[in-house]
């Protein structure tokens, strides 16, 4: 798994899912995290970071730029290239899960989702990169 | 006029999967019906979520409609938290619970050959909310029962102009 001092960004449109996902998170163990409300302040937080994020947890559907978009960003940018992108969104259509394959998503969890189905794709995140 | 259940079944369950595994609730699906005045019968409704419908087809919207007991004691399991208010953030719990649902029932209707598109719920809140719809078409009611009170779905769609799927 992650290490428990890992920085960690949620990104979603709603406080509920940011805070839902946080909880998950810190139960597990975590406990740095920094929210965002779309991939616009997701973006501007990443490029802020006094310390680069360890990995990122994102919504798909969010107004000004999506999750998907926000995922290409980071994968187009050298420096985070390889910072594990994981989709947490109601859009689960094959097409959509491949276009997310395509743009270098980590790991996706649809929603509605357990606490232990987004502690599952974290493991497996995590698993891969260690790999 | 004859409603398309076909349509309606992939929001019934994609209501009941949400609550169950989102909310930890477990929910029963009443009596579909007809809306026939602005205002339901039972508690009044605090907070609805609504979504746009739009494929090739066919338009309409869905509401998530709650009363307010209903909706804090449903935040309340959702968040793990008591809630007791419905400020701004707690607003949001609607929103994400009728965009949950909408991407349940996208998924499996455009499986089955519809092409409905992504959209972004929007949040209403007042005192007492009366829905109505400038459409032809009647608009269909879901009621939901639950143990920690009742809820209910509205569907406004044009149903004639659905494709057989």
């Amino acid at each position: 798994m992650f290490k428990l001092d890992s920085n960690i960004l949620i990104v979603d449109d709603m406080m509920t899912m940011r805070k839902i996902v946080k909880q998950t998170c810190a139960k597990l163990g975590f406990k740095n995290f920094t929210e965002a409300q779309d991939g616009v302040d997701a973006w501007n937080k990443i490029s802020s970071a006094p310390v680069p994020f360890d990995f990122i947890i994102s919504d798909w559907n969010m107004p000004n730029c999506t999750g998907l978009e926000l995922l290409k960003k980071v994968r187009a940018d050298a420096k985070l290239k390889s910072v594990p992108f994981l989709l947490v969104t109601a859009e689960a259509e094959k097409t959509q899960i491949l276009e997310a394959m395509k743009a270098g998503v980590s790991g996706y969890v649809v929603k509605p989702f357990s606490s232990d189905a987004l502690a599952a794709r974290l493991a497996e995140m995590s698993k891969k990169l260690a790999a | 006029m004859k409603v398309n259940v076909n349509f309606v079944q992939p929001f019934v369950d994609g209501t009941i999967e949400t609550l169950k595994v989102q909310c930890s609730t477990d929910s029963k699906i009443g009596k579909m019906h007809l809306k026939e005045k602005d205002v339901e019968s039972g508690e009044p409704i605090e907070i609805a979520g609504i979504i746009g419908l739009t494929s090739d087809s066919f338009s309409g919207s869905i509401s998530l409609c709650f009363p307010k007991t209903t909706f804090l004691n449903l935040m309340t399991r959702m968040l793990g938290e008591p809630v007791t208010t419905i400020n701004r953030d707690i607003e949001d719990g609607v929103g994400e619970l009728v965009n949950i649902i909408f991407g349940f029932a996208k998924r499996q209707l455009n499986d089955g050959g519809h092409t409905l598109k992504k959209a972004l719920p929007s949040i209403v809140r007042g005192g007492q909310i009366q829905t109505r719809y400038l459409t032809a078409s009647p608009v269909v009611i879901l009621p939901f029962e639950t143990d920690i009170g009742a809820f209910h779905m509205e569907i406004a769609v044009q149903f004639e102009t659905l494709k057989a799927a």
